[in-house]
């Protein structure tokens, strides 16, 4: 039996007005879909490969007559270590959540303790928080802690959203495993800790391989904590420098090309990270009624 | 009874109350230690300084210098001042960018279901693009794409006759809005697409083998057991989303500061500048609270979807 046909609409019969109507909407729709997303894409790189007097021509085309590079040197040299803080501050946001989000997500999926269900929920709610809430208490408490301006501060400060949110997408994937996975361990002389070490853990690798990338791109791309608990000497990460290219007040005209080349050199590695992580992330946001 | 017996009892049932507690804490030790470091860390980092923060809002607090009680005053400041009222309005009209995420995310994960081997792989890592970059890049490379003056989109909506003229948006409220809505509906969808794609993924060919035998067609088919196949999914993906988008702070920021005047500050945006540019803690976290009670409906609806999914397994 034929599980998924490769073009929709296509079955082997002769092809009935419907049909072809179907065919030409489902490519129409997705081909409005790519242009959507592309065209504007297209022309920021586009932008960034041009000079200031190409930015500003009159008429609109997509390849760039004099072609530069110099906006993505320029770019990199400014951004040079704003761009080691965001990994900085992503890879410490990610060690973190794993170490905490990875055990906490496998009792709560699969074992019960008095307490169980108040405690999961203390954690549940704070992924439906708006954490834009906690930018006034936190930014004050920092201060008076000496986490401000310092990396731990920012690492802790990103964990009020990756930690709850590692925690919804592994739980689910540990209640789907099979029930007596750890029973069976267990016959084989295991305890309780070295059954979730050496058989629970390599089984949740996909998971705990989506969760890696997730936190590791919200450290990389969040903008609310990093500029509210750093400031200029402190580990500024690249979203705050960009923001402040924008906004920083400074009145001079912005070099366009530079400001694209520089938002791309941003935008890019959390694109391509995605991309290779897609087939992890994807499963990872099953929602499926059991 | 003398007072020595009365302390003895209470010693006796506290030292009874603190075993019980031991043996708990003994037998499921294994569970307790490796749930308490989240609990631990969300309730340090989250729970206490929320809590903190609603009794900020009871002051006139500013960032430097000594706070002052003033009881509900700083509500009563909220209701009778304009831009919150405003704001309030931005918000809505912003959150119902949660419509074009779920419209944009469902027509898009059925569509990429639908395709196979490099054509769906080449698909849906297109249609991540714009969700994976940071909300600040993707804010910046809309403001130079709707530049009045020299935007390659404006140009082209202005030849492809869309506008008759560019439209200088940052100064017009109605059009800043629009604007920062609009890109934000660009940007946030594909959450929606990967929690559907995912979930259709999920459903079994057999009920459509059975439809088609029955004679059922492709709407049918659609109508009848995808979308009731993913209910579930899509209102965990809906509340998410309205409970994100409402909070929404970076990339209208980024775009616009909240401008022309308050017109297009979204409740998280009006508390961002009330905490850094007026520095008014309190005030700013008491609009913090009127938009954490505008999400309640979203973090209802989500607990039901998520109390009836893990239903089976008993707490």
């Amino acid at each position: 039996m034929s599980v998924r046909t490769a073009l929709p609409g296509s079955q082997g019969r002769q092809l009935s007005v419907w049909d072809v109507l179907y065919k030409v909407m489902f490519y129409t729709v997705l081909a409005s879909f790519l242009l959507m997303i592309l065209v504007p894409i297209l022309f920021t790189i586009s932008a960034s490969f041009r000079t200031l007097s190409e930015i500003f021509a009159a008429e609109l085309y997509l390849i760039p007559k004099e072609p530069t590079i110099e906006p993505w040197v320029e770019g990199f040299e400014d951004l040079r270590p704003f761009l080691v803080n965001s990994l900085m501050i992503a890879t410490g946001t990610v060690t973190i959540s794993l170490l905490v989000a990875v055990p906490g997500a496998y009792v709560f999926a699969r074992t019960t303790f008095p307490g169980r269900k108040p405690l999961f929920y203390l954690i549940i709610l704070s992924l439906l928080f708006p954490h834009v809430l906690l930018v006034i208490p936190i930014s004050d408490l920092w201060y008076d802690l000496g986490l401000y301006n310092t990396l731990p501060g920012v690492w802790l400060g990103h964990q009020t959203f990756v930690i709850p949110f590692s925690i919804w997408i592994m739980r689910d994937f540990f209640q789907k495993m099979p029930t007596n996975l750890e029973e069976a361990a267990q016959m084989y002389g295991c305890t309780k800790w070295s059954a979730f070490v050496r058989v629970v853990l390599p089984v949740a690798k996909p998971a705990i391989i989506a969760v890696l990338f997730l936190g590791f791109l919200n450290g990389w791309n969040d903008f609310l904590f990093a500029n509210m608990i750093t400031d200029n000497r402190g580990p500024r990460p690249a979203v705050v420098a960009l923001y402040n290219v924008i906004n920083g007040g400074s009145g001079e005209t912005t070099d366009w090309q530079l400001l694209m080349s520089e938002s791309l050199i941003i935008g890019l590695p959390p694109v391509v990270v995605y991309l290779f992580a897609r087939r992890y992330i994807s499963e990872a946001f099953a929602v499926n009624a059991s | 009874m003398s007072l020595l017996a009365t302390y003895q009892t209470y010693k006796n049932r506290l030292t009874d109350r603190y075993d019980v507690l031991g043996t708990v804490f003994v037998e499921y030790r294994f569970e307790y230690l490796l749930a308490l470091p989240s609990v631990l860390l969300i309730s340090l980092l989250l729970w206490v300084p929320f809590f903190r923060g609603i009794w900020m809002s009871l002051f006139s607090w500013p960032l430097l210098g000594e706070p002052e009680w003033v009881g509900l005053g700083n509500f009563q400041f909220l209701f009778s001042w304009d831009p919150f009222w405003t704001s309030v309005k931005v918000t809505i009209i912003y959150g119902l960018n949660t419509v074009i995420h779920l419209v944009l995310g469902i027509t898009a994960a059925l569509i990429a279901y639908r395709l196979s081997g490099f054509a769906k792989k080449a698909a849906s890592g297109t249609f991540l693009i714009a969700y994976a970059m940071p909300p600040v890049v993707t804010g910046t490379l809309w403001l130079y794409l709707l530049d009045p003056t020299f935007g390659p989109i404006q140009q082209l909506f202005v030849d492809l006759g869309v506008f008759s003229s560019p439209v200088y948006w940052s100064t017009d409220g109605t059009a800043a809005l629009a604007v920062v809505t609009l890109v934000g509906g660009w940007t946030f969808w594909p959450f929606v697409f990967l929690i559907v794609l995912a979930s259709r993924e999920g459903i079994s060919d057999t009920q459509y083998e059975m439809a088609k035998m029955y004679g059922a067609s492709r709407l049918q088919q659609t109508l009848k057991i995808t979308l009731p196949q993913l209910k579930s999914a899509i209102l965990v993906a809906a509340s998410l989303r309205i409970i994100w988008n409402l909070a929404k702070v970076s990339q209208p920021f980024q775009m616009t500061q909240g401008g022309p005047g308050y017109e297009s500050s979204v409740l998280g945006l009006l508390l961002y500048r009330d905490a850094f540019f007026a520095g008014q803690m309190g005030r700013a976290y008491s609009v913090g609270i009127v938009l954490l009670l505008i999400s309640l409906a979203a973090v209802l609806m989500f607990l039901r979807e998520f109390e009836r999914q893990s239903g089976e397994v008993e707490f």
